[in-house]
C-alpha cells in the first residue's frame, strides 16, 4: 500500500490530505461543534467573507474594504462564543447546514505552508432553504500530520449585487 | 400635533385615555396597501440614491435600483451629475449593465444608440432613413427622473416633479446631515464595500428597528457581551440621550453610549497606536469647532430616520441605510460605509473593525435583527391579530407630528411620528394643523 502512495505525485499526496482535513472542517461546523473548530485555528488565524461583487476579493484587505466578515482570531473567539448563545437569535433554534467542498486545487507548497482553493456550495436551512456558493482560500499551516488554518477566506459567487440569503449568520 | 381626543383609521389607533397608540399590522402584510403607499408615499418622496463621492470624475456613471427604477447615474462634462432612467430611448433596452464605470459615451448594445453622459443622444450609428427633424426637439434623449437634488453631497431623487423641494422635506432632519460634514475638514467618502442583503420583511420594519432602542438588550444580548469583552474593563458612561420628532416623519436618536468613534472616541481594542492618532483627531476637532461642539461631534452617537426610506447612522462609523421595498413582505436593505477624505489607515482600520463587527449580514447584532424583522413578518402572516403598540412614552398632548422630545432613548416617539406621517399620506388623516386646530378650541 505505501509502496502505491509513493508512486502518486507529491501534489496528489497534498491534496488528499488537505482534502481530509478540508471534510473534517465542515463537519464541525455542520455538527455545530464550534469549539473544536476553532481548535482548528492557529492562534494567529482569521475567518474572512469578502464583500459580494468586490474587485479583487483574493488579495482585498479587510483594513481598506468594508467586508461582510473581517475576524481575526479575537474576534473569531468571540463570533464562536456568541453563536453557541441561546440570544443569538438568529441561530437559535440553529439551522441545519451541509458544507460541501470540491474542486481542491493545492495552489502552493512548502514544507510549513499549503495554500488551495476549493469551491463550496453550502446550504442553510431555516424556514426554507438558503444556498450559499463560492470559493473558498485556505492558507493552512503544518502542524505534526496535521494542519492549522491560518487564513479561511470566503468569496461568494453571485450575480445579483445584493445577499439574497439576507445573512451570514452562521460560519460558512 | 399635540393630542387632545381619540383617534382611529384604517391604521391607527390613538386612545388616550388608556395611553395607547396602535398601528394596524394591514400596513406590514397587505399587499394592496403595499401598493397604495407606493403611489402615495413612495413615489411621491424623497429617497437616497448616492453619495457625491461615488462618481468624483467627469463620465463617471454608476447604475442603482430606487424603488422599482434602475436609475442610471453620471456626472457629465460638465461635471453635472444626472439621474436618468437606464432605458434606451430607441426600444428601450438597458443601456448601461456594468454596476459602475467611466465612459465618455453610453452606447446601446441592441442598435448602437449613442449618447452622452448628459443624456444626449449623440449618434443612432451609420444607418439613413431617418428624417432629419426626428429628433430636434431631444425627444429621443435619455429622460432624467423628474428630481434630483442633494444636501451635503447625499444625492436624493424624487420620482414626482410636483412636491416640496428635499430642503423643505428634509426640514429639521437636514440639519442632522449637516452635522455629519463636521467630521472632517476634507469630506466624507463611501468606503468600498456596499452591503446590500435581502430580508424578507416589510421595509417599515426595518425603520422602525433602526430607530428602536428598547430592543437593544433583549435583542443584542450577545453582542453587547461581545462589547463588553472588547472594552476590557473600561467604564462605561450611562446611556443618556433623547428621541425627537423633526417634522414630516423624521425622527431622531441621540446617545452617549461609548461604543467607540474613529472620530474621536478611542476603544483599548484598537490599541495604542490608534489612541495617539484618535487623540490627534480630537484635538483637531476642538480646535476646528471649539471645545463644546469638538466633544459633541466626538462622542455623540446619531441614529435619525429620513421618511419613509433613509437612515443614517452616525456611531461606531457613518453609514447610510436604504431600502428598496420589492413587495409587502420583502426588501433588500444597503449599507453604505463612509469615512473622512485622507483619513489615516490606522483609522479606516479601526473604523471598518467597528462597522463589521456590529452591523451587516456578517456581524454580531445585524443578523439578529433580519431575524427579528423576519419573524415579526411570519407573526403578521398568520393572521387574526389587529393591532401593533409603540405606546412607549405616549401621553395625551405629546407633540407627535413634530419636535416631542424624549429622554427616554427607549421610549417610541420616534416610530409614532413615522406613522403619523404615514396615516396623513395614506388617509388624509388629521394634519398638522388640523390638530393644532382642535388643539386650540380644546383649550377655548
Ligand atoms: S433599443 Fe437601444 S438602440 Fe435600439
Ligand atoms: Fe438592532
Amino acid at each position: 500500500m505505501s509502496a502505491v502512495v509513493q508512486e502518486l505525485p507529491r501534489r496528489l499526496i497534498t491534496r488528499l490530505t488537505v482534502e481530509d482535513f478540508l471534510y473534517r472542517e465542515a463537519a464541525l461546523l455542520d455538527a455545530w461543534k464550534l469549539d473544536e473548530w476553532l481548535a482548528l485555528f492557529d492562534l494567529e488565524g482569521s475567518y474572512e467573507v469578502t464583500p459580494v461583487g468586490i474587485k479583487d476579493p483574493e488579495t482585498v484587505s479587510r483594513a481598506v474594504a468594508y467586508f461582510l466578515v473581517g475576524d481575526d482570531y479575537e474576534r473569531l473567539q468571540q463570533r464562536i462564543v456568541r453563536l453557541q448563545k441561546p440570544s443569538a437569535h438568529v441561530e437559535w433554534p440553529r439551522s441545519e447546514t451541509r458544507h460541501c467542498y470540491t474542486n481542491v486545487i493545492v495552489e502552493d507548497e512548502n514544507d510549513t505552508d499549503v495554500r488551495l482553493r476549493c469551491n463550496f456550495i453550502t446550504r442553510r436551512m431555516k424556514r426554507g432553504v438558503t444556498e450559499y456558493c463560492g470559493t473558498n482560500l485556505f492558507h493552512l499551516v503544518r502542524a505534526g500530520d496535521d494542519f492549522k488554518i491560518k487564513a479561511k477566506r470566503v468569496i461568494l459567487a453571485q450575480d445579483v449585487p445584493y445577499l439574497h440569503q439576507g445573512t451570514v449568520s452562521m460560519i460558512l | 400635533m399635540a393630542w387632545s381626543e381619540n383617534y382611529r383609521s384604517r391604521f391607527l389607533d390613538v386612545d388616550l385615555d388608556k395611553g395607547r397608540f396602535r398601528v394596524s399590522r394591514t400596513a406590514f402584510s397587505d399587499p394592496a396597501v403595499f401598493q397604495e403607499e407606493k403611489e402615495k408615499i413612495l413615489y411621491r418622496s424623497w429617497l437616497y440614491l448616492g453619495h457625491e463621492s461615488e462618481f468624483p470624475n467627469r463620465n463617471d456613471f454608476l447604475v442603482r435600483q430606487v424603488l422599482d427604477a434602475e436609475i442610471l447615474v453620471t456626472r457629465d462634462s460638465q461635471l453635472r451629475v444626472n439621474a436618468f432612467y437606464n432605458t434606451c430611448g430607441h426600444r428601450g433596452a438597458l443601456l448601461c449593465r456594468e454596476r459602475a464605470g467611466n465612459k465618455a459615451l453610453l452606447t446601446c448594445p441592441y442598435h448602437a444608440w449613442t449618447y452622452r453622459t448628459d443624456g444626449s443622444l449623440l449618434t443612432r450609428g451609420k444607418v439613413g432613413g431617418y428624417c432629419k427633424e426626428m429628433d430636434d426637439d431631444r425627444a429621443y434623449d435619455l429622460k432624467p427622473v423628474p428630481q434630483l437634488a442633494q444636501r451635503g453631497g447625499f444625492y436624493f431623487v424624487n420620482f414626482s416633479a410636483d412636491t416640496p423641494t428635499l430642503d423643505e422635506h428634509l426640514g429639521k432632519a437636514g440639519e442632522w446631515i449637516d452635522t455629519l460634514l463636521e467630521h472632517s475638514a476634507e469630506g466624507l467618502e463611501v468606503i468600498s464595500g456596499l452591503q446590500e442583503y435581502q430580508i424578507r420583511a416589510n421595509y417599515k420594519l426595518m425603520c422602525e428597528n433602526s430607530m428602536d432602542g428598547y430592543h437593544l438588550v433583549p435583542t443584542h444580548g450577545s453582542y453587547l457581551d461581545y462589547q463588553r469583552h472588547m472594552l476590557k474593563g473600561m467604564e462605561v458612561p450611562s446611556l443618556g440621550g433623547h428621541v425627537i420628532a423633526l417634522g414630516n416623519g423624521h425622527s431622531g436618536l441621540q446617545s452617549n453610549l461609548a461604543v467607540g468613534r474613529p472620530i474621536a472616541q478611542w476603544m483599548p481594542s484598537w490599541g495604542e497606536p490608534a489612541r495617539t492618532l484618535i487623540e490627534q483627531k480630537k484635538e483637531e476637532l476642538v480646535g476646528r469647532l471649539g471645545q463644546e461642539r469638538g466633544e459633541f461631534i466626538a462622542n455623540t452617537n446619531r441614529i435619525f430616520c429620513l421618511f419613509p426610506l433613509t437612515l443614517i447612522l452616525d456611531s461606531q462609523s457613518i453609514q447610510v441605510r436604504t431600502m428598496v421595498p420589492i413587495a409587502h413582505d420583502r426588501m433588500i436593505s444597503r449599507i453604505w460605509l463612509f469615512g473622512a477624505v485622507n483619513e489615516d489607515p490606522e483609522i479606516r482600520r479601526v473604523r471598518l473593525e467597528g462597522a463589521l463587527s456590529f452591523l451587516g449580514p456578517g456581524g454580531f447584532a445585524t443578523p439578529d435583527d433580519v431575524e427579528m424583522l423576519e419573524i415579526s413578518q411570519r407573526g403578521y402572516a398568520i393572521g387574526g391579530v389587529e393591532w401593533n403598540d409603540i405606546s412607549k412614552g405616549f401621553h395625551a398632548g405629546e407633540d407627535t407630528a413634530d419636535g416631542e422630545l424624549d429622554q427616554h432613548i427607549d421610549n417610541e416617539i420616534q416610530m409614532r411620528t413615522y406613522w403619523v406621517e404615514y396615516d396623513r399620506i395614506m388617509n388624509d388623516g388629521p394634519s398638522h394643523d388640523a390638530q393644532n386646530v382642535r388643539v386650540t378650541e380644546a383649550a377655548l
